[in-house]
């Protein structure tokens, strides 16, 4: 039988960004369950929801829209299912939109390729030029290796940042905007690139907050497109 | 009093410690009471991925938070990366709902889940600024009191509390609580206050009971003030059902331990075995209804959204509905992938088929108890199990398609020899061959046998309380002797660590003295006992060095019947009189019946404490 895809547009936000990517998924699923919305389940010995999620968030990180898709038996109005949804939801995780999409969609995870991030940075006397000049000095390596849990990885950071970072003030410290393409071997975290932007010695600035603020999907032909 | 939030100072740590999830709050069911005139926090010592499933910590926060303008919270140890960034930026241990310093609270709740979290207490204090000894708090400070299965031998950490409520809490920290609001609210000072408390029933206040001693300065008992009891009486609900709060319990972010819905069945179990403490101090049985556990458990399922409900009690399986229930949940759950466990399984038929009710297909492992190797040793300690029950036991689980057991066993019971500890290797062996047997011979290579191995520890409230525990080195001994005798191919032995046994030992049975050695090994680095990277014997012996308390005295002396015990002011309701009389049986192998299948045995517990033993219905022998 078919199943209803159900993508659920979420935040992840305040002190619940501190939330690790498996405690989200166990979170949500809960969520469904409570909202008694009619989920399908796996065939098997031990049979478990059908729900899929879109790229995961790093501990520490907040999402304004994350995306997960969740396989319904039955066919429940998008609105009453967001209804239902955001009353079984504590605020900071809670859905913001849902609507149906195509099976033949592909699947979040691989698809869902291009995150827009707004890292907030605080630093004394720290200038939106010193933090932009930062960032050009370490672009223009073209390649950025990251070490994390052990292991390094290597960035191809014109590929990794399809735009140009952008770097503005707002009250309380400078925001960067960064436009990140991630990939099936792992991503580039913002807050390494703003890291490594940074003078080890003088540590002009920390990373306060990282913001998703949506992912896109990018099409083979190269054209992006919001999931919802 | 005035209660501060703390989260903008915790909220920047969080990007510097491991699991941040342990200290966030706001999890499904959490309750904020912020307006509440009288704040309580439940601390459990030691981590919140072990401490937030506490099934009696969960009850007593629905009960309290059910109280008119009465708000409980939640404080877990901080791991020791977060209390070390904590005392670095000056932040005191706080509360999980309202980031308030719990020292600012009216009460503050131990649960005393086992005697390795000791140190724990102390770390939890300390970070808080609370005074370690209630002796040097004052009128400013909150009240701090323990409960839980360690409070029937609260001496060890008695000097730490203020109160101690021994026995079942569900009702009595209501009456606890509404005697200090009334002190409060007359303006009562901190000794007038615990005056009051002393007077509430099962309230053990340990500053108003003195250590007498004899001529030789040795331990002669312990002595009530007036008006405080000379013996404290466990406290005990006669139905469970009655005063069950209805609010949903707190489902966490965390992969916490026993993360599921826990339903609790039944409390007490008199299958009578002699070592166990908590079947003495639980008494009588009483099991809640099969129409009230469904009912629960579907509401429990819909308020949480968790996967997975335990049926938990010490016996499940002896519930006299629970195949009812069993089969009513299998129907109502058959859709949606929730599942339904049990903790533990009788060693007999009955339990594999009701493990088949349960399994639906995924058959992880099954967990018998045996106890000990030999049937003699079995009549000793009145597990009325034989090895014949076993291994046809054993024999259904592998024909019905289970490939895996686990065995629990001990070693150092009394009158144990040697050749009751060869007689586990020949019973895991006689296992292994009736698993290999019933299993088809193209899955032989799956069969495993887990045997877990656990040094004795006795326990006041039991027929084994006089009884010395093996020392050290003995307990090496037979440990390697049976490492010889248990096979290999297809057996995963484990231990548990002789010196924690040992630790243990002291602490079940040792009095007021110990507190000082509690206190010099916590200054000396120890917390997190029960967790093995962080558990160094050294710290603790050189503690009892400076203390000049001989652990070995306490835990591996032989003990008169007469003389008097350091727990002899705390009553479980079971008579001594029984527990010496089923001591006496045990050394002469005369096992004794389950009252809740054939009648009283008098262990005195239901006359004296105005309970008696609830079935739903006739239980299966
Ligand atoms: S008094 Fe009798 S019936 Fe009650 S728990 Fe004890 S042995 Fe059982």
């Amino acid at each position: 039988m078919r199943d209803f895809r159900l993508r659920v547009c979420y935040r992840k936000a305040g002190r619940l960004r501190f939330l690790s990517h498996l405690e989200v998924v166990h979170a949500l699923e809960r969520a469904v369950r409570r909202a008694k919305l009619p989920y399908s389940v796996t065939k098997g010995f031990s049979p478990h929801m059908k729900i899929a999620f879109g790229p995961a968030l790093p501990v520490g990180t907040a999402g304004e829209r994350e995306y997960v898709d969740v396989f319904l038996s039955g066919y429940t109005e998008p609105e009453e299912a967001l209804h239902r949804l955001v009353k079984a939801s504590p605020e900071d995780l809670a859905p913001v939109e849902a609507r149906y999409v195509a099976e033949r969609e592909p699947a979040l995870a691989a698809a869902a390729t291009i995150a827009y991030y707004e890292v907030r940075i605080e630093g004394e006397g720290l200038t939106e030029q010193e933090v932009r000049s930062a960032l050009e000095r370490v672009v223009a390596r073209g390649e950025l290796s990251v070490e994390h849990k052990g292991k390094t990885k290597v960035f191809d950071l014109p590929h990794s940042l399809p735009k140009e970072p952008c770097v503005r003030s707002s009250s309380g410290g400078i925001v960067v905007e960064l436009v990140v393409r991630m990939g099936q071997q792992g991503s580039l975290r913002p807050d390494a690139l703003l890291t490594a932007a940074f003078d080890p010695a003088t540590r002009p600035g920390v990373v306060a907050t990282t913001t998703r603020r949506d992912t896109l999907i990018e099409s083979d032909e190269g054209v992006w497109s919001r999931p919802l | 009093m005035t209660r501060t939030s703390v989260w903008p100072q915790v909220e920047p740590l969080l990007t510097r410690v491991e699991r941040p999830s342990r200290y966030l709050d706001r999890e499904w069911g959490a309750r904020h009471r912020d307006d509440a005139s009288y704040r309580a926090v439940l601390v459990y010592p030691d981590t919140y991925e072990i401490g937030q499933a506490n099934q009696a910590l969960q009850i007593l926060y629905a009960i309290l938070n059910e109280i008119d303008d009465v708000g409980a919270e939640r404080a877990y140890v901080p791991w020791i990366d977060m209390s070390a960034e904590m005392r670095a930026e000056g932040i005191p241990l706080f509360a999980l709902e309202s980031a308030a310093p719990i020292r600012d609270f009216d009460l503050v709740g131990f649960t005393l889940p086992y005697e390795m979290t000791y140190t724990n207490i102390l770390e939890a204090l300390d970070l808080a600024g609370i005074p370690l000894r209630a002796a040097e708090r004052g009128d400013s400070d909150p009240l701090v009191i323990a409960g839980g299965p360690c409070a029937f031998n609260p001496e060890p950490v008695a000097a730490f509390f203020d109160a101690v409520v021994i026995g079942e809490a569900d009702e009595a920290i209501v009456d606890f609580v509404r005697t200090h609001r009334a002190a409060i609210a007359a303006g009562l000072d901190r000794n007038a206050t615990l005056v009051e408390l002393a007077q509430v029933a099962g309230v053990y206040v340990p500053s108003l009971y003195d250590v007498c001693r004899d001529a030789d300065g040795g331990f002669a008992g312990v002595s009530a003030e007036d008006p405080a009891p000379a013996v404290v009486v466990k406290r005990v609900v006669s139905d469970l059902g009655e005063q069950r709060p209805s609010s949903c319990p707190v489902v966490p972010f965390m992969d916490v331990v026993h993360d599921r819905l826990a339903m609790e069945v039944l409390r007490g179990c008199t299958r009578g075995c002699r070592f166990c403490q908590a079947g003495m101090i639980y008494r009588p049985v009483r099991e809640r209804s099969a129409d009230e556990v469904v009912r629960e458990v579907m509401a429990g399922l819909a308020c949480t959204g968790y996967d997975e409900v335990s049926l938990t009690s010490l016996s499940s399986t002896d519930h006299s509905q629970i195949e009812e229930i069993l089969r009513r949940l299998k129907r109502r759950l058959s859709e949606g992938g929730v599942s339904v466990s049990l903790p533990s399984l009788r060693v007999d038929s009955f339990g594999v088929d009701m493990a088949r009710l349960v399994a639906a297909g995924k058959k992880s492992g099954l967990t018998f108890a045996p106890e000990a190797g030999t049937q003699r040793l079995r009549d000793v300690i009145n597990k009325n199990v034989t090895e014949e029950d076993l291994l046809t036991t054993v024999r259904r689980a592998f024909e019905a398609g289970w490939r895996r057991v686990k065995l629990y066993l001990m070693i150092g019971l009394p009158t144990e020899t040697d050749d009751d500890v060869r007689g586990i290797g020949d019973l895991v062996q006689a296992v292994l061959g009736e698993a290999r047997s019933a299993t088809p011979a193209d899955a032989r290579g799956s069969v495993r046998v887990a045997v877990s191995v656990s040094t004795f520890v006795p326990k006041a409230h039991t027929p084994f309380q006089w009884e010395p525990q093996i020392p050290l080195d003995e307990v090496v001994r037979r440990q390697e002797l049976l490492r010889s005798v248990v096979p290999r191919k297809g057996v995963d032995l484990s231990w548990h660590d002789a010196e924690v046994s040992f630790l243990e030992g002291a602490f079940a049975r040792g009095g007021r003295e110990l507190a000082d050695v509690i206190e010099a090994a916590w200054r000396g680095g120890a917390r997190f006992d029960a967790w093995t990277e962080q558990f160094d014997p050294r710290r603790w012996l050189g503690a009892f060095e400076s203390c000049g308390v001989d652990p070995a005295a306490i835990a591996s002396r032989m003990r008169t019947l007469g003389e008097p015990l350091p727990w002899g002011h705390i009553s479980s309701g079971v008579s001594q009189a029984y527990l010496s009389r089923e001591r006496e049986r045990a050394l002469t192998g005369t096992p004794t019946p389950d009252c809740s299948f054939d009648g009283c045995t008098g262990c005195d517990v239901c006359g004296d404490l105005g309970v008696t033993v609830l079935l739903g219905g006739d239980r299966r022998a």
